[in-house]
């Protein structure tokens, strides 16, 4: 009888040893399984920031380059042009002087000629580092490419906003939003063959909203991507949007063409720093 | 006419709860669709059956009638279904193959410890529960859920196990039959029809353990949706 009884006890305590020993086999699958999970996320997330940060630099140093060689433009040769005109200037002074015809008319067409370098400097100046954006925002930038566009093409360029006084924004959003824009109008007129391109742009409390139409030909992205087509123009679109946030989409109206509208949460232009913006500044800019 | 029954069930309340609270899981399945997985449909057979047998062992009890064949035979049977679960859980072709062969083992085995633990098998009035057959079934499985926690950990494809069906299936088993592997052994000494040594509370443990294992999988059948089967 003495034995059975310890036989009782011993097993209740091995069968009790063994339920512990199995819930904290469960416990210990759950905890485990959950630690890793979040340990893959954290590499996830670092990895993600990490792509991010090497994307933002490597846009960043494309943006600082072109505000060098527009610099190098309008330092060095702009100023050598200005040079060049004056003595020009002065020369046909003589020209003048000596009264011969056809030295005059040489004369006339190499000071028109340096006129025109000049001005040709100054746009290729003025293209590579968007001074208005910088200055005046991101309506006139748009109005001003438009303007510039229509002024040498065959196209009607429309564009809207939903606010008369569109917000500063971050200088970042800004060019990211311009530069947005300038790739989208350039794709419609490269591939598009179309007659008419429309431009809105709107703002609410969240987001900003870009939306560029035009009644072409149209394409579907799904495949542009999937077959190589797709040059530098729609990669670059969405990874200058990878580092604000933003979203792009393509949509194929019924009426023909291609839409693409892009998002981005708004970031207003921290504090009230009215800094002047330099368009030449040499220092590192912080796009 | 269920007077005996109800006094058997008022007599030993434990392993009656046991018995009906199958029901609950069943129902679940029925409900939330849970068949549609080739795993959770196996566990639903393997529920209806286990409920036809209890009844019916429990119907036997009441009318003292020795049951205990019904409970060896169910051994092979409940381990095929059980098992087959994890047949389509693994993916390894090691692992199918262990499952398979397992199966066909504990069929084998079983068989023979019936007859080995029974000298005289016409005479079911005096039949005795299998010696080793159920310890055996409880090691390979507890070593089946084991080999599965490792896939899990391993593979790291569930993000939340706490929404996984399958895990908490697993869970449930792995309880009940903790609770049941030092036991098992014993019952075949103690479980004799005529003669039934108390062993108190112990006994009582798997009983317990067999509801909360109901319980856990009906947890995990109510976290079962088609529509996330269906990715
Ligand atoms: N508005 C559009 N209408 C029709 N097709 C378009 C339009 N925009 C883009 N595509 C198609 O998508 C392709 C990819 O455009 P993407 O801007 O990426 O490259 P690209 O303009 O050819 O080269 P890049 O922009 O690098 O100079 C284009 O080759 C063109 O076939
Ligand atoms: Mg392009």
């Amino acid at each position: 009888m003495q034995n059975s009884e310890e036989l009782k006890w011993a097993l209740l305590i091995a069968s009790l040893a063994m339920l512990a020993m199995a819930f904290c086999m469960i416990a210990f699958v759950m905890y485990y399984q959950k630690k890793r999970f979040e340990e893959e996320k954290r590499i996830n997330d670092i990895e993600k920031n990490y792509n991010r940060l090497l994307l933002d630099t490597a846009l960043n140093s494309e943006e600082t380059e072109r505000r060098r060689i527009a610099q190098d433009l309008h330092d060095d040769i702009g100023t050598m042009l200005s040079l060049t005109k004056l003595s020009l200037n002065q020369l046909s002074k003589l020209v003048a002087n000596s009264g011969d015809e056809k030295e005059e008319s040489i004369m006339k067409k190499s000071q028109s000629l340096v006129e025109e370098t000049i001005l040709h400097v100054r746009r290729i100046t003025r293209d590579l580092v968007p001074t208005t954006l910088e200055r005046f925002g991101l309506m006139e930038a748009i109005e001003e490419f438009i303007h510039k566009l229509e002024e040498d093409n065959n196209l009607v360029i429309a564009f809207q906003s939903n606010t008369e006084e569109f917000p500063r924004q971050g200088q970042k959003l800004e060019l990211t939003l311009y530069r947005i824009m300038q790739e989208l109008v350039n794709n419609a007129i490269k591939h598009a063959s179309c007659t008419k391109i429309d431009i809105v742009l709107e703002i609410d409390e969240e987001m900003i909203g870009l939306r560029v139409t035009d009644n072409g030909v149209g394409f579907d992205p799904e495949k542009i991507k999937e077959s190589n087509l797709a040059g530098l123009g729609l990669l670059g679109i969405e990874s200058r949007l990878a580092i604000v946030n933003g979203t792009v989409q393509y949509e194929q109206p019924a009426r023909g063409g291609s839409s693409a509208i892009a998002r981005i949460p708004v970031n207003p232009a921290s504090g009230n720093k009215p800094e002047p913006l330099h368009p030449f500044r040499r220092e590192r800019v912080n796009i | 006419m269920f007077d005996s029954h109800f006094a058997y069930i008022v007599n030993n309340p434990i392993s009656s709860i046991a018995v009906f609270v199958t029901v609950l899981p069943l129902t679940l399945t029925i409900t939330r669709k849970a068949f549609l997985d080739k795993s959770l449909r196996l566990l639903f057979c393997y529920l209806v059956s286990k409920l036809i047998i209890d009844i019916i062992m429990l119907h036997l009890a009441s009318t003292r009638t020795n049951n205990l064949i019904l409970y060896n035979l169910s051994i092979p049977l409940f381990y095929a279904l059980l098992s087959g679960m994890f047949y389509f859980q693994f993916t390894g072709k090691a692992q199918k193959g262990f499952v398979l062969t397992s199966i066909v083992g504990v069929f084998v085995f079983s068989i023979w410890d019936i007859f080995n633990s029974n000298e005289n098998l016409g005479d079911l009035n005096e039949h005795r529960l299998v010696l080793y057959a159920k310890t055996v079934e409880g090691v390979l499985m507890i070593s089946l859920i084991l080999l599965y926690f490792y896939e899990i950990i391993k593979s790291l494809q569930i993000p939340n196990l706490l929404t996984f069906p399958f895990f908490w299936v697993c869970s449930g088993l792995l309880l009940y039959y903790s609770s049941l592997i030092f036991l098992a052994p014993f019952l075949h000494y103690t479980y004799t029809w005529n003669n039934q040594t108390d062993l108190g509370i112990t006994e009582v443990i798997p009983s317990i353990f067999e509801i909360l294992c109901a319980v856990l999988f009906s947890v995990g059948i109510y976290n079962f949706s088609p529509r996330k089967y269906a990715k």
